[in-house]
């Protein structure tokens, strides 16, 4: 049995033959097929339910789960509670009336584990029935019935696994879930379970939440337990690789678009709210698992600051060096200083997570959503209106300026929509929650709904949060900049004959076109001009995105993104100023465009790192590609910490290195231009690979294909 | 103005992010020209002191934009010829070519200049990292020394991969490895397939290593040219006899330079012959070790 790699080193062993079986079972699909053959309980039989209030629907479909969905018990399992109804996968309620979704679910928020593991949810019960006795007679009374009525549901559940691992003689996991997660965990091993069961029963009910910092806190648990003589190292290994297969759970093997998980973010390493830092036995056991099992279901990312220890960071390169792109990094002293610098106290900073891929929130508290936004798209078809005849600047600034005010109506209409949407005005001028879809289970575990008394939609988390994200961040700039250079400072073409070669997709002028693509050099060179009118339209956005922020109960902060978009985008847009084509790839993230980025990976790092990354409060997210071949050894594995570490010296914000296999690779060979920046650095000479000829970008390509 | 505002180098590149240059991030300045002609060479654009015309033929959209040139240098009559005789290198050609199709390979930088460059990934260097002076044969232009000298007076780790010819005792204290090319221990043989002896390449070797230097050697595998058991002896025993000899590095020959070739106008020396067999890598490999 092996777990795929690129790197073509062996992955260690530390785990027991019968849970690496398990773990390839449930990354082979086996669970999420079992899932798809149980989508969804039924509803139908409920008499009246078409005559009950929306939350009432609800809190039926919840019980309807939690009696209803089948149990499973894997041979063998160290913890237990299964998220078995197929329709969960599509991010629904999975309980259907008349042959449908009643209630779509929710995701990017991660939930607060915390008070779960350390509280129990018993004393979430107790914070319902306070509300309720609050509420009756109110508006919010409705919602606190259905907070109690959803623990009774969880109830349910947590009594049918009971009896059944009772009956098969799983005495340990039976034991452990008389205690947890109603009362206080007392042990490391109760304490995963603990986070599972809960954790389960959310996905269970449709949810796709984020975990957060696992390692701040199981790591406490453990050290107690090791002190105590209670548990070994490998069981705490083994037990916490349980918790990690079981997450694969969901993963089916028909997802189109690679798309293999859900959300289920994990955040390890940085610091407490105290500043301290919290790296542990369990951030490493984390780091094990995945390295060992090679699982990319939980996006981890590691919180890295100016202090982090060599040995940290030296783990971290070793585990990305396996490839797939499982392991991200934070710059943590970058995001804690653009939180407060943005208004959130620092203790409340410094506990950050993520929605589940990477956009920075205050984990347990917040409900986060973002819009995408094409921003190239808005350039051609608003600014330059699709290059018409009729268009004509006769400064770049006046373009600029021009651009500016269309980003500005454009977020002015997202605030609109959502005080139109979402929002109501009292007489009073106070913007408050209109009512929106039941969700109360999540709701349940989100700081300062219960207590509040209004669900995760109806305002009640601590935290709003509605987030801006540009898209095409460097296909726009490098168009603004092309148009800057050729039109108004080279004068090599006139404004209106350009947008007709523009309009022509390039099809009459291709000389032009080959001085654009090659005579300049653009963002994610570390050439400061190109970078820093990045680093001005970023700065520009944000403040933008500033005005609008609290205008309506919901923060604001902007962030870049495309998470694969690009792909869709780059067949619809039109050609760009800087040499591309019409259908040709677009720039992912906030990364280079494709194809422009000729100097490497410690280039598009600096250029990255040029922009006023502390005005986005919710991150940027640069991606790196590098080649196993380039992290291959002492030496290699020397580099990417270099990496890491000069990330953090340079400010960046959040980093995605991917270490690509022979697949990309026999895409650069197929599309040379997109990929100019993949180097094969072999001692003594130097080449890019697409400079290399055919025979000899095969044999990197088989070097490359042995590993798999 | 201080010496180093002087001395010029000739660089025909400098590359970011190499990681096999040497330990840690590096930054590769590749130096123009080399007393060498070795058969297998892989940057036989670098071989040259002179500046030259490099045509990049994929590149080319075949504007025919060049053919301005005064000195008709570029022709089109049977396809697009370069004569590079008549070429004097005034880089017009090379400014208006729109795809970047030509370049003048070699330009002539400060050690202030060479300096600011390789400082952009100083923050990717940390305790490892640093700069690999490469070519080319970097000891073959004078102020190699200097630049070595200047590099460690910024704090920055230098690495100098050397083909061995040339006398590098004064550049020790400035340089904290040396990755020294040994590219036959068989001196007829040396001197057929690099057109120098091998005698000056060991002399020196030794001296640096008497004067304290850190060497790693670079050794090219060569199919049928030097894939004999003696001459594996020969290395290992140079390894034994080396005081300060951290390692052996085996390059095995690839066919890569022939696609490089194509640049300058040469003859394409990519030969697949001369790529060395399993077997034999690791029978060096085997040899090197002990
Ligand atoms: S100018 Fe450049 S692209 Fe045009 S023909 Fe000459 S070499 Fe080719
Ligand atoms: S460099 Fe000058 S002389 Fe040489 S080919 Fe180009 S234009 Fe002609």
């Amino acid at each position: 049995m092996g777990f795929a790699s690129v790197n073509g080193i062996e992955r260690p062993v530390r785990l027991c033959e019968k849970t690496r079986a398990y773990a390839e079972e449930s990354l082979g699909h086996k669970y999420g097929l079992d899932a798809k053959k149980t989508p969804c309980v039924s509803l139908d039989g409920i008499t009246g339910f078409e005559s009950f209030s929306p939350v009432q629907k609800y809190d039926a479909a919840i019980r309807a789960i939690a009696e209803n969905a089948p149990l499973r018990i894997c041979d063998g399992e160290l913890i237990s509670g299964a998220a078995t109804l197929g329709a969960a996968i599509s991010h629904v309620v999975p309980a259907f009336y008349n042959g449908a979704a009643v209630y779509m679910s929710n995701s990017h928020l991660t939930a607060d584990f915390f008070s779960i593991v350390k509280d129990g949810i018993d004393s979430i019960r107790k914070k319902a029935e306070q509300a309720y006795r609050k509420y009756k007679g109110t508006d919010k009374e409705e919602f606190a019935k259905s907070c109690i009525n959803c623990l009774n549901s969880f109830d349910i559940w947590h009594k049918r696994y009971l009896k059944e691992l009772y009956n098969i003689g799983y005495t340990a996991n039976y034991e452990n879930l008389l205690t947890v997660p109603y009362k206080p965990a007392k042990t490391f091993y109760q304490a995963v379970q603990s986070v599972w069961f809960a954790f389960a029963f959310m996905r269970l009910c449709g949810n796709w939440p984020g975990i957060g910092r696992l390692d701040l806190l199981l790591g406490p648990y453990l050290q107690n337990d090791l002190q105590n003589g209670v548990i070994t190292l490998d069981f705490a290994r083994e037990i916490l690789a349980h918790f990690f297969i079981k997450g694969c759970e969901w993963i089916c093997g028909d997802c189109g678009s690679g798309d293999a998980q859900h959300y289920q973010n994990l955040v390890i390493s940085g610091v407490d709210e105290n500043g301290c830092d919290v790296t542990n036995e369990v951030t490493y056991l984390i780091l094990d698992i995945i390295e060992e099992l090679g699982i990319s279901d939980f996006p981890t990312t590691v919180r890295l600051n100016k202090n982090s220890g060599e040995k940290l960071i030296k783990r971290v390169a070793e585990v990305m060096r396996f490839g797939g792109g499982t392991l991200a990094v934070y710059n943590e002293d970058k995001v804690i200083e653009s939180m407060t610098k943005y208004g959130y106290e620092l203790t409340e900073a410094r506990r950050f997570a993520n929605d589940g891929c990477w956009e920075v929130q205050v984990p347990g508290k917040t409900n986060f959503s973002y819009v995408p936004y094409d921003f190239l798209q808005l350039l051609q078809k608003k600014t330059l209106k699709s290059y018409d005849e009729s268009v004509f600047f006769d400064s770049f600034d006046t373009m600029y300026n021009a651009y500016l005010s269309d980003i500005r109506g454009l977020l002015e209409g997202l605030l609109s929509d959502v005080k139109t949407n979402l929002m109501k005005c009292e007489d009073g001028g106070e913007w408050v929650w209109k009512p929106n879809i039941p969700c109360t289970v999540i709701s349940l575990f989100e700081g300062g709904c219960v207590e509040k008394g209004r669900s995760y939609l109806e305002g009640g988390p601590v935290y709003n949060v509605i987030s801006p994200h540009i898209g095409g961040l460097a296909d726009t700039v490098n168009s603004l900049y092309a148009i800057k250079k050729l039109v108004f400072d080279d004068k090599k073409i006139g404004f209106s004959d350009f947008m007709r070669v523009l309009r022509e997709n390039w099809d009459n002028d291709e000389a032009l076109r080959q001085y654009a693509l090659n005579k300049y050099v653009y963002y994610g060179n570390d050439e400061d001009e190109p970078d820093l009118l990045c680093a001005r339209f970023l700065s520009d956005f944000a403040d933008i995105c500033k005005e609008l922020d609290n205008r309506s109960g919901y923060r604001f902060p902007g962030g870049v993104s495309t998470f694969g978009r690009q792909l869709e985008w780059s067949h619809q847009r039109l050609a760009c100023p800087y040499g591309r084509k019409s259908g040709e790839v677009l720039a992912a993230n906030a990364s280079p465009t494709p194809g422009s980025d000729k100097e490497g990976a410690t280039a598009i790092i600096k250029s990255y790192c040029k922009n006023p990354l502390v005005k986005l409060p919710v991150g940027a997210a640069l991606d790196v590609k590098l080649l196993p071949s380039s992290v291959k050894g002492e030496e290699g594995l020397d580099a990417l910490c270099s990496l890491l570490r000069g990330f953090v010296l340079l400010g960046g914000f959040f980093m995605q290195p991917d270490v690509a296999d022979a697949e990309i690779l026999r895409k650069a060979q197929k599309n040379p231009g997109e990929y100019q920046n993949l180097s094969v650095r072999v001692s003594g000479w130097n080449a890019r690979f697409v400079t290399l000829n055919k025979e000899w970008q095969d044999m990197v390509i088989e070097q490359n294909e042995c590993c798999r | 103005m201080n010496v180093a505002d002087e001395i010029t180098l000739r660089v025909s590149e400098i590359q970011r992010f190499c990681m096999h240059d040497g330990p840690g991030v590096r930054t590769t300045v590749f130096l123009k020209g080399c007393p060498m002609r070795c058969l297998w060479c892989h940057n036989s654009e670098m071989q040259k002191t002179e500046k030259e015309l490099l045509f990049f033929k994929n590149k080319c959209i075949g504007c025919r934009l060049c053919a301005s040139c005064k000195n008709g240098v570029h022709t089109f009559k049977y396809g697009h010829k370069i004569d590079r005789e008549k070429c004097l290198l005034c880089g017009e050609c090379e400014k208006n070519c729109p795809s970047s199709a030509l370049l003048i390979c070699g330009r002539d930088m400060s050690i202030d200049e060479i300096i600011r460059e390789v400082k952009k990934d100083a923050a990717f260097y940390g305790q490892t990292g640093g700069v690999t002076l490469s070519g080319g044969e970097p000891f073959a232009q004078p102020g190699v020394t200097e630049l070595l000298k200047r590099l460690k007076a910024e704090g920055i780790n230098t690495a100098v991969e050397t083909c061995g010819y040339y006398d590098v005792t004064d550049a020790v204290p400035y340089t904290d490895l040396f990755l020294w090319d040994i590219k036959d221990t068989d001196e007829a043989r040396h001197k057929k397939n690099t057109g120098c002896r091998n005698k000056p390449v060991i002399d020196d070797l030794f001296a640096a290593d008497k004067a304290g230097a850190k060497i790693r050697l670079r050794c090219i595998l060569v199919n049928g040219v030097n894939t004999d058991e003696t001459h594996y002896k020969n290395v290992a025993a140079l390894m034994k006899k080396l005081r300060n000899c951290v390692g052996a590095d085996i390059l095995p020959y690839h066919a890569y330079g022939g696609s490089k070739a194509e640049l300058t106008g040469r003859e394409d020396n990519g030969d697949k012959a001369l790529i060395p067999t399993e077997e034999q890598i690791n029978r060096f490999k085997e040899m090197i070790k002990n």
